[in-house]
């Protein structure tokens, strides 16, 4: 469901926005780079294209600009969903593909490697979880399933 | 009471220390902890800022499996929380997508109904703040950053503690006879989530060496995470600085495990970037004043 722009505006009360400025104040990312989540609130409910804006991508999702703003507006969710409609643009950092291709590959973003499974039997756990990654038929079951949903097709087209 | 312990993938993957001191602690607790097959929770900030429906449908995926079980799934990170918590509850809010979510299950024979509980672990030991005080072996004497991260307190729907001003993990430090030390922006985040530690490395950088400043700055002897993504971050992180901080890093499973007797080289601390040298000394002499 990559929601276009109105949806966003209405379905996180972007309009309620009124720029006082608690959401940058408070902002992690903010005070060490250019993200300005006022300044992005202010555009997107303004109609202002901001997908293109490397900035969406400073935001650690931390949620604290959402639990402070006086207004309510949902500020961490629309800026979660701006991402979605980035993404279809191309407008995403190359190094994520990295992460999704493993969670495809091997159903986890951080696969398990050959020193670990040492460290895991040194601390007498099993050498491989018994995790999906470590039997067949439940990987190829969600291979197929990865198949089916959105994010495969939507990163091999923005790769063209 | 039986749960499904989801580690995710970097408890399991990446520090499988934090993994056994979970099994280590819950047996302590008469916990019953089963494994089942689960994926990838899916990463928050990496597959929800690409497809919210995708996300949705591989978390499904994964509550339905304890589901199936008829259990609670029991997670031991935020991320995996921030995902398989607020996925649970929005696919109970939002009848019509569990439909469209079933559409793609069913591909799979798998089914979400909606009938099992998504917990975070520091809500089962919140409950057994006696029993743990109770099985207390040996009084740490340490003075402990506690870092609560982003996704256990926020979004606030998810419940439980105040996000401004949460009391559990001071609480359970004190139960274990450690001191918790005071630091300016200690509810900030640590700058991992949101696909900014792979997406943005100077950026993440930059936020880890804010906190580490307040951290170094209020002599702190470890900090106390409870979130493997978190600890990686704070722990690994270190290594990628300039500034030698040389703080050690420990999930709370691995604290609560030092204070009930368990050694460190059981519960795995060598394996750590960062030394944990001086707490595995602390603890050693905490054991020793005991049998005298
Ligand atoms: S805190 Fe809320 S009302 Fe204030 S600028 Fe930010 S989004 Fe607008
Ligand atoms: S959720 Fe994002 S924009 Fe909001 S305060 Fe955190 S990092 Fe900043």
């Amino acid at each position: 469901m990559a929601l276009d722009l109105p949806s966003i505006i209405k379905n996180f009360d972007l309009r309620k926005c009124m720029q006082c400025g608690k959401c940058s104040a408070s902002c992690p990312a903010g005070f060490e780079s250019n993200l300005k989540t006022r300044m992005i609130i202010y555009m997107a409910k303004s109609g202002i294209d901001v997908l293109d804006l490397n900035e969406l991508w400073s935001c650690t999702t931390c949620y604290t600009c959402q639990e402070r703003c006086p207004k309510g507006v949902k500020v961490t969710d629309a800026i979660i969903f701006l991402r979605n409609l980035a993404a279809r643009r191309g407008n995403f950092p190359r190094i994520h593909l990295t992460a999704i291709k493993a969670i495809y590959d091997t159903s986890n973003g951080f696969p398990l490697t050959p020193e670990i499974s040492k460290i895991r039997s040194l601390l007498g756990l099993s050498k491989e979880p018994a995790d999906v990654a470590h039997n067949e038929e439940a990987l190829s079951k969600f291979r197929r399933l990865m198949e089916s949903i959105d994010i495969i097709n939507m990163i091999r087209e923005a790769q063209k | 009471m039986r749960y499904s312990l989801f580690p995710g993938c970097i408890a399991k993957n990446l520090y499988p220390s934090i993994e056994k001191a979970t099994s280590i602690v819950f047996k302590e607790l008469g916990i019953e902890l089963v494994e089942d097959p689960y994926t990838c929770c899916p990463a928050p900030g990496v597959i929800r800022s690409y497809d919210f429906d995708s996300w949705l449908v591989i978390a499904a995926r994964n509550i339905a499996t304890a589901e199936a079980r008829g259990i609670p799934l029991l997670t031991i990170c935020n991320g995996c929380y921030g995902t398989l918590g607020a996925a649970d509850r929005y696919l109970k809010e939002h009848p019509e997508s569990v439909e469209r979510v079933n559409k793609f299950l069913g591909m799979i024979e798998m089914r979400y109904q909606g009938t099992t509980r998504v917990i975070h672990f520091v809500d089962l030991i919140k409950e057994r703040l006696p029993q743990i005080r109770e099985a207390v072996k040996v009084e740490l004497d340490l003075k402990v950053a506690i870092h609560y991260g982003c996704h256990y307190l926020k979004p606030s729907a998810h419940g439980g503690e105040n996000p401004e001003r949460p009391e559990i993990l001071e609480k359970i430090v004190e139960c274990l006879g450690c001191e918790s030390v005071d630091f300016p922006e200690k509810l900030s985040c640590c700058g991992a989530g949101g696909g900014v530690w792979s997406g943005n490395e100077d950026l993440s950088m930059a936020i880890l060496q804010r906190k580490l400043n307040f951290i170094k700055k209020a002599g702190a002897d470890c900090i106390l995470d409870i979130c493997p993504f978190c600890h990686l971050q704070l722990d690994q992180g270190q290594k990628r600085l300039k500034t030698r901080f040389e703080i050690p890093v420990l999930h709370l499973n691995q604290l609560i495990g030092l204070s009930f007797g368990i050694k460190d080289k059981i519960l795995g601390l060598h394996t750590h970037m960062v030394s944990t040298r001086n707490i595995a000394k602390n603890a050693k002499k905490a054991r020793k004043d005991l049998l005298q």
